[in-house]
């Protein structure tokens, strides 16, 4: 008798033990929705006047080195706080190698920037300030601009307790992206019990997310990302390739490798990929289905998809579930040389 | 007894239901548990593989690129799976005089998996499809052995260099017989002389494997057939090699061909008591078109004589192939034809099979499928009397 109840024992134990433990682990990882609060870094923590400061730090084009150019020119928030070009265009007529990534939920990326060579907002921030080809202007120059602007002035004493700087700058800009985050989405709802929140080809989309799509090894988490660097053969057939992370770390490895980006939103933040060529959520998948461009360094994860018309649809449908409540923000109201102005506006 | 008896059964309705609650992120086995991903990251319908699920396993069930992140079993989920078939089967034999049928609900046996990551470049799997029988009301049981339990050591300073260890299902057979679409066998890799090893069986031993650039190989050492005595110290050899044209692995998307060698040893079930060479030569392909694949294999076996008969005055050759076409147009479903034939030794010898295979499965979820399958296996034999077996069942595939 013993002999037996051992099988059924033995089956009933494991089952038991694994669907316990499974049902957790399946709910952490499904748990990519909804985003939790907003990492905060202690060395700056967000107040409403920093965020205010920022706000209109960002909206300004005085901050470029011709005035033309802020950083809601690339990181629109009519277009998804992205841009629609492949390329964003800086002063001068200057066109940069690589697509605007969202601002959107960027706070929730553990670093910034295709290449991740910035660790956090506060250093991303700075960034396209002097790039040459995006404002083009001195972290000099712009402190110097901005200390001559009243309004700019008191706002810094008030946030920061001194005049403008460079490490004022980015923390403002910082805090302010931090508020530009997205709430939840049809996909988050449905992940909550509503089961009518996504259609049924968005839901088909999920299965396909997590198994014949391949999608979900890289875009895993609350963010839809590993936070990790991939290559997937983006531009690699290019004269001159974009080496990508290698660029960054100078390990060989890294050749062509790019951050995954994050998901949540992405029907609004189009053209993708690094160098933006992929015009369309179906055209992405398109390239996927294809199993990327082959190149020596090309993810060995990367495999063609063999997706169907309808498999390809349904992904789409459940890539647009992904957008959520957009922030309500409207550019705020600027300082105005020579005359102390209170500005911004959530 | 009675309260263990029915608590038991409690657990098991509350474990199944809680495993099969809807969904497509329903509960599913151990890797895609481990990963959190649906089984159809790895299988275009479970149980056979895609290209992703293929790459996987050739790199010691890892998932490629992310070696340093792997996590050890102790880190994961428990890694303990069960996979079981239950449904109805309709078997009818007949030639010669009478013919005989066997029907019934029936429960197509139990199979206990555990797998994982033990520590880096060192990864296990086994199966164990523990005791069950039933005799009593004719239904054939299983044998409470181990199917499978192999050590494999990945990427020894080079993705050439792969080991595995233990029991296991050899690379020689092109198309895994554990992992196949239909439940009726391969019969050219079922077919050999009388107590000779099977090309479907799981095999004790060493093989090592490697893969890139569209290229792979496996050659191993693995014990040989029951016939052969522990003393015999004698290992049997093969060697694999396949192509890959285009993207993938051959499995969904592009084009692999392959070859295989094997040679072998053992003694004649009767008779002679002296070991007796035997060698198999292959050749395989397996095509893709969008949703569309073509398996094929074909083998060339030679014997000496007294594996099969010592009084003959040769050594023994047959040969034979299958063709399987499968479609699946869908992720939910997938349909499958196969044509096996194996041309058995002429002369005093003659049993040719032929069997044709028709069926499919439709997921109703990534774990959960409905398998319906029809098949009809000829035997021509040297009597001339052609046995025929009909099978013909609809069964629920599930593992969790």
């Amino acid at each position: 008798m013993r002999e037996r109840w051992a099988a059924p024992l033995l089956a009933t134990a494991l089952v038991g033990l694994t669907v316990a433990w499974s049902t957790g682990a399946l709910g952490q990882f499904l748990a990519n929705g909804p985003l939790p609060p907003v990492p905060v870094p202690s060395d700056n923590p967000q107040t409403d006047a920093k965020v205010r400061l920022g706000a209109q730090l960002y909206f300004d084009t005085r901050l470029s080195a011709d005035n033309t150019i802020s950083c809601a020119t690339c990181h629109d928030p009519k277009t998804g706080w992205a841009n629609h070009h492949p390329t964003d265009t800086g002063i001068r007529g200057q066109v940069g190698g690589r697509n605007s990534g969202t601002i959107l939920d960027a706070a929730h990326m553990r670093v910034q920037f295709w290449d991740g060579r910035a660790a956090s907002l506060e250093e991303q921030a700075l960034g396209p300030i002097h790039n040459p080809i995006e404002m083009g202007e001195t972290l000099e120059n712009v402190v110097r601009k901005l200390n001559a602007i009243p309004g700019y002035k008191a706002q810094f004493n008030t946030v920061f307790g001194t005049d403008v700087n460079t490490d004022g700058i980015a923390k403002a800009i910082a805090a302010f992206e931090r508020t530009v985050v997205s709430g939840p989405a049809p996909y988050d709802r449905w992940l909550a019990g509503e089961k009518t929140a996504m259609p049924p080809d968005a839901v088909r989309g999920l299965g396909l997310f997590n198994g014949k799509g391949h999608c979900s090894p890289c875009h895993s988490g609350p963010a839809f990302s590993d936070q990790g660097y991939h290559n997937i053969g983006v531009g690699t057939g290019k004269q001159n390739p974009d080496l990508g992370r290698e660029a960054v770390t100078k390990d060989r490895r890294d050749r062509g490798r790019f951050k995954t980006p994050g998901l949540r939103n992405c029907a609004l933040t189009g053209p993708y990929l690094h160098d933006g060529s992929e015009k369309t959520l179906a055209d992405v998948i398109a390239y996927y289905d294809r199993g990327g461009i082959a190149n020596q360094d090309l993810d060995p994860l990367m495999l063609p998809l063999n997706l169907t018309p309808r498999e390809k649809a349904d992904l789409v449908a459940f890539l647009e579930a992904l957008t959520g409540i957009q922030p309500n923000i409207t550019p705020p109201a600027l300082p105005e040389a020579g005359a102390a102005q209170e500005g911004g506006s959530r | 007894m009675k309260t263990l008896r029915i608590a038991l059964a409690v657990a098991l309705a509350a474990a199944t239901l809680l495993a099969l609650r809807p969904g497509p992120a329903g509960a599913v086995p151990v890797f895609a548990r481990k990963y959190g991903l649906n089984c159809t990251n790895c299988h275009s319908g479970f149980p056979r593989l895609n290209d992703w699920g293929q790459r996987f396993r050739a790199n010691g069930y890892r998932l490629p690129g992310r070696e340093n992140e792997e996590k050890t079993v102790l880190e994961s989920p428990p890694p303990f799976a069960l996979r079981t078939s239950a449904g109805y089967t309709h078997e009818r034999f007949y030639g010669g005089a009478k013919g005989m049928d066997a029907s019934g609900f029936r429960v197509h046996g139990l199979d206990l998996l555990s797998a994982g990551v033990i520590a880096p470049h060192v990864s296990y799997l086994m199966v164990y499809p523990p005791q069950l029988s039933d005799s009593s009301r004719g239904v054939p049981g299983q044998e409470g052995t181990i199917e499978m339990a192999s050590v494999v050591f990945s990427d020894l300073g080079s993705p050439w260099l792969n080991v595995r260890a233990g029991r296991f299902e050899p690379a020689y057979a092109a198309f895994s017989v554990k992992r196949h679409l239909t439940i009726t066998p391969y019969e050219v890799y079922d077919y050999g002389f009388p107590g000779g090893s099977r090309f479907s069986e799981t095999r004790e031993g060493l093989e090592l494997t490697g893969s890139g650039h569209g290229f792979a190989y496996a050659a191993g050492l693995v014990n040989g057939s029951a016939t052969n005595r522990p003393y015999d110290g004698q290992a049997d050899v093969y060697a694999r090699a396949a192509r890959v044209f285009g993207a993938g692995e051959g499995q969904t998307t592009g084009q692999r061909i392959g070859v295989t060698g094997y040679l072998g040893r053992t003694r004649p079930l009767e008779g002679i008591d002296a070991l007796q060479t035997f060698s198999r030569f292959g050749v395989d392909a397996s095509l893709n078109l969008k949703q569309v694949n073509l398996a094929a294999q074909w083998l060339y076996a030679q014997d000496e004589k007294a594996l099969w008969d010592p009084v003959l005055a040769d050594d023994v050759c047959w040969s034979g192939f299958f063709v399987e076409l499968s479609c699946q147009p869908l992720v939910e479903c997938v349909a499958f034809a196969r044509y096996d034939q194996v041309d058995g030794p002429g002369g005093i010898v003659q049993e040719d099979v032929t069997r044709l295979t028709g069926g499919g499965r439709y997921y109703f979820a990534d774990n959960l499928a409905l398998h319906l399958e029809y098949s009809r296996r000829t035997l021509d034999t040297a009597a001339r009397t052609d046995p025929i077996e009909d099978l013909a069942t609809a069964r629920l595939d599930f593992g969790f």
